[in-house]
Parts: structure tokens; C-alpha cells; sequence
């Protein structure tokens, strides 16, 4: 199998002009992750009534469906129900309107948020009780608590951690080319489809995941250092 | 004047209070000793509401709280009134000495930072730490982490501090220093209660030794009373068992 560096510079140019969606598909998850994962944290951290046992119930249950799979069926779900859905609420939008792109954020999205969840919570489960005690104690509020003592203590814990999720959602990215989303995958293996240059299109991926996440990761270690400077004495 | 009555807390069906009543007037450094086990720590987290108490009512100055229906604002109002001294220092890891000190008088109390500051290195200075002002927790020796804790205690003017085994975690040449600025503290008039094992610092320093055993006071009084003439049995073999453990670790 040769490889021919035309073809993978034409594939590694149309991935480029398709990095727009990759973004798209990545910050917002990430975002929503974020938000959701650090409010569902706390619920299931300070133990409330009703929604933490909940809440606990839904991640488990969602953990253990495959991306694809929650994109498959969303895909489905989105084809067969839009136009009734859009009927019943007198939307003047067809099917055909709507960017499918969102159902790839969607999905991305509440992965993002299970994921994330888990990290924050378990990096609160590293703040020692006593932390808590101790703020109380000097007459702060639960929230006063949480937001000058625990969760400063929280983020250094977590961000190793959210880094991977991080990194995950962006090679995870990727899958919705399932649903013919086309980001920078399937980006890639668009000159292809008239050369067959299929293998120096999905190099071209490669590279520009890779650059991707290499950056993402630098910039998440930077802000890692900055994080803990009060644990450096730490052994 | 600070007075618990009828306190009375279980663990599941492992009952750790049965009805204590304490009182505690303005100055008096009130010492409770006893076995583990005993309720001691309990008592005072409950007093702090740390732990919800089953039954009970605190009385702190003026404002009479139920231990157990309490709401989150006279709980805050109670805090706001009393200070705690951990056994494990529980100094805010994320902050440095100052700021450890300063926490509670800028968010609990709204003091301008300028002021807070002024008052935080002054007690700093008092516990002997001035220097170590920038440093973090985990940069100082557990002794000088519990003198920081007392300062962030000692900061606050409460009405009462209370102390929770403030030199159990510490070895024993720590055990000293600290010891001298607790002693400092009841000095200052500051109203305290002290859950302690160190027995000659109860004899120094209490108006009042408090002998606790499975969850029930077992006998109040002077530490003249209680170390020369106690009258319970149970409190003549505690301290029997402690005072020849304390001759042995001195020879």
C-alpha cells in the first residue's frame, strides 16, 4: 500500500474545513457536562432527599449504554417522532430544517455530563470531612462552605481527571459520523471518496485529532499547576 | 452562662448520651474526662451541631435552642456564638495561616478585610506565629497547625470555645507548647470546655472537672475534689488506672 502525500495533504485540508463541527461537538458537550455534572455532583455529594438516589440511578443506568448506541437511538427516536412532535406544537419546521448535528451534541452531552459527574465526585469524596466541620464551625453557611473551602479544594483533585474526559469527548467525537454528521473523521475521507485514498484520509483524522488533544492536554496541565499551589509540600 | 440539659443522642441502638446536663458560667474552663467511648467528643459536637442531638436544649447567654429541632438559622446563630478546636487541626487546606484565621471574621461576620487582618496577625502573634503567617497547613508541624487552629478560634471573641482532644494527634513533645497556649487562652477569661486526657492540665488549669462513663456524668467538681477525693468508684479506677500509666511515662 503506497501512500501518497497529495492525497493525505487534500484529506488533511478538507478535515481542517470540518474542525468547525468537531469544536461544536466537543465545547458544548463539554460545557453542558460541566455545569450538569458539578450540580448533580453536589446533589448526590450533600445527599438530597429524592433527587440524589435518583440521580444515582440514572447515571448507572446510562453509563452502561454505548455512545453509538444512545446515538442510534436518538437518531431514530429524532426521524420517527419530529414531524408529530412539530405538528402537535405548531412549528412551521420540517425534519429537514434541523441540523443533525444536535443530535450528536445531545448525546455528547449527557455522556459528557456522566462522565464528568463521576470525577467531581469523587474528587469531593477526597476533601476530608473535618473540612467541612471546620467551616461550619468558624460560622460559615453550607454554601459559604462549599464555595470558599470545598470546592477550591475540589478542582485540583478533579481537573486530572476532568482532563480525560475532556480528551475522551473529543476522540468520542468522532462516532457521530454514525449518524452522517460529518465532522473531522468523516471530513477527512471525503477526497477519498473519488481518489480511495481511504488510508491516507484516515491518517489525515489522525493527525488533526492528535494535534487536538495534544493542545487541549497542554493547556489543561498549565492551569493544573497553577491549581495546587498549596499542595506542592504534599508527599 | 452556657447550660445543656437532658442531651441525649444514640447511634443507631448504640446509645452514646443519656441525658447530660451541664452548666457552664461566663470563665469557667470546664475539663471532661473519661474513657473513649464515653460520650465525651459527642457532648461537644452536639453543643456545636455538628452532631444533631436526639433531645435536649442549649442555652448560650440569652437564646435557649432545641438541641434536636433546631433551624438552620439559630444553628448558624449558635455557631456564630461558639468555636471549635479539632483533634486533627481541620485547618482549611486551601488557605494559609492568615487567611485560616481571618475566614470566618470576613465571611461568617462581615468584617472589612483591613480590620479582619489587623485582628488575625494579632492573634497570630499571640499564639507565636507570626512568621509562619504565609505558610500553609501542610508547610507546619501539627503543633504549630493546632496553635493556628486555636488563633482561628480564639479570633472570633465566641462566647465559648470548645476543644475536642487538642493534643491527642500530636507527639509528645508537641503536646507542650500547645498546652501553654490553651492554658493562655483560659487566661484571657475566654469560657471553655476541654475534652482532654492530659490530667495535669485539668489540674492546673479547670475550675471544673466533669468525669464522664458510658454516656452518663459520673461526678462534677473541683479538680481537687475529683483527683484527691473522688467519691464514685468508677472514677477512683479510671483515674487510679490513668494517674499509674502517667507515673510510668515519667519514669
Amino acid at each position: 500500500m503506497g501512500f501518497n502525500f497529495i492525497y493525505f495533504y487534500d484529506s488533511v485540508r478538507s478535515g481542517i474545513e470540518y474542525l468547525p463541527n468537531t469544536f461544536e461537538l466537543t465545547f458544548i458537550p463539554i460545557l453542558v457536562g460541566l455545569c450538569l455534572g458539578i450540580l448533580i455532583a453536589v446533589i448526590r455529594v450533600y445527599r438530597i432527599p429524592f433527587f440524589a438516589p435518583l440521580l444515582a440511578v440514572l447515571i448507572t443506568l446510562y453509563q452502561g449504554i454505548p455512545l453509538v448506541v444512545a446515538l442510534m437511538i436518538y437518531h431514530l427516536l429524532f426521524m420517527a417522532t419530529f414531524n408529530n412532535f412539530a405538528a402537535v406544537l405548531h412549528l412551521s419546521i420540517s425534519m429537514a430544517d434541523i441540523n443533525t448535528i444536535w443530535i450528536g451534541i445531545f448525546a455528547l452531552s449527557l455522556h459528557a455530563t456522566c462522565y464528568m459527574e463521576e470525577s467531581i465526585k469523587g474528587a469531593f469524596f477526597s476533601v476530608d470531612q473535618g473540612q467541612y466541620e471546620a467551616g461550619y464551625s468558624v460560622g460559615l453557611t453550607r454554601l459559604q462552605t462549599l464555595r470558599r473551602i470545598i470546592i477550591p479544594q475540589v478542582i485540583p483533585v478533579a481537573l486530572p481527571m476532568l482532563t480525560n474526559n475532556i480528551v475522551g469527548t473529543i476522540k468520542g467525537s468522532s462516532i457521530v459520523m454514525v449518524i452522517g454528521i460529518t465532522e473531522v473523521l468523516a471530513g477527512s475521507v471525503v477526497p477519498a471518496s473519488k481518489t480511495y485514498a481511504f488510508f491516507e484520509g484516515y491518517i489525515a483524522a489522525a493527525l488533526i485529532y492528535w494535534i487536538f488533544t495534544i493542545l487541549v492536554e497542554k493547556f489543561a496541565r498549565r492551569i493544573e499547576k497553577r491549581g495546587d499551589k498549596y499542595r506542592r509540600n504534599l508527599v | 452562662m452556657i447550660e445543656i440539659k437532658n442531651a441525649k443522642k444514640s447511634f443507631g441502638k448504640n446509645e452514646i448520651l443519656h441525658d447530660v446536663s451541664i452548666q457552664v458560667n461566663k470563665g469557667d474552663v470546664i475539663v471532661i474526662l473519661g474513657p473513649s467511648g464515653s460520650g465525651k467528643t459527642t457532648l461537644l459536637r452536639c453543643i456545636n451541631f455538628l452532631e444533631k442531638a436526639d433531645a435536649g436544649t442549649l442555652t448560650i447567654g440569652e437564646q435557649t435552642v432545641d438541641l434536636k429541632k433546631a433551624s438552620s438559622k439559630e444553628i448558624l446563630e449558635i455557631r456564630r456564638k461558639t468555636a471549635f478546636v479539632f483533634q486533627n487541626y481541620s485547618l482549611f487546606h486551601n488557605k494559609t495561616a492568615l487567611e485560616n484565621v481571618m475566614e470566618g471574621l470576613i465571611t461568617a461576620r462581615h468584617i472589612p478585610y483591613e480590620v479582619a487582618k489587623k485582628k488575625a496577625e494579632d492573634t497570630l502573634a499571640w499564639v507565636g506565629l507570626l512568621a509562619k503567617k504565609d505558610a500553609y497547613p501542610c508547610q507546619l508541624s501539627g503543633g504549630q497547625q493546632q496553635r493556628v487552629g486555636i488563633a482561628r478560634a480564639v479570633v472570633l471573641d465566641p462566647e465559648v470555645i470548645l476543644f475536642d482532644e487538642p493534643t491527642s494527634a500530636l507527639d509528645p513533645e508537641l503536646v507542650g507548647e500547645t498546652l501553654a497556649v490553651i492554658k493562655s487562652v483560659a487566661e484571657r477569661g475566654i469560657t471553655m470546655i476541654v475534652v482532654t486526657h492530659e490530667m495535669s492540665f485539668a489540674q492546673d488549669v479547670a475550675s471544673k472537672v466533669v468525669f464522664m462513663d458510658g454516656g452518663f456524668i459520673v461526678e462534677a467538681g473541683t479538680p481537687a475534689e475529683i483527683f484527691r477525693h473522688p467519691k464514685e468508684e468508677r472514677t477512683k479506677q479510671f483515674l487510679a488506672r490513668i494517674i499509674s500509666a502517667e507515673n510510668m511515662y515519667y519514669i
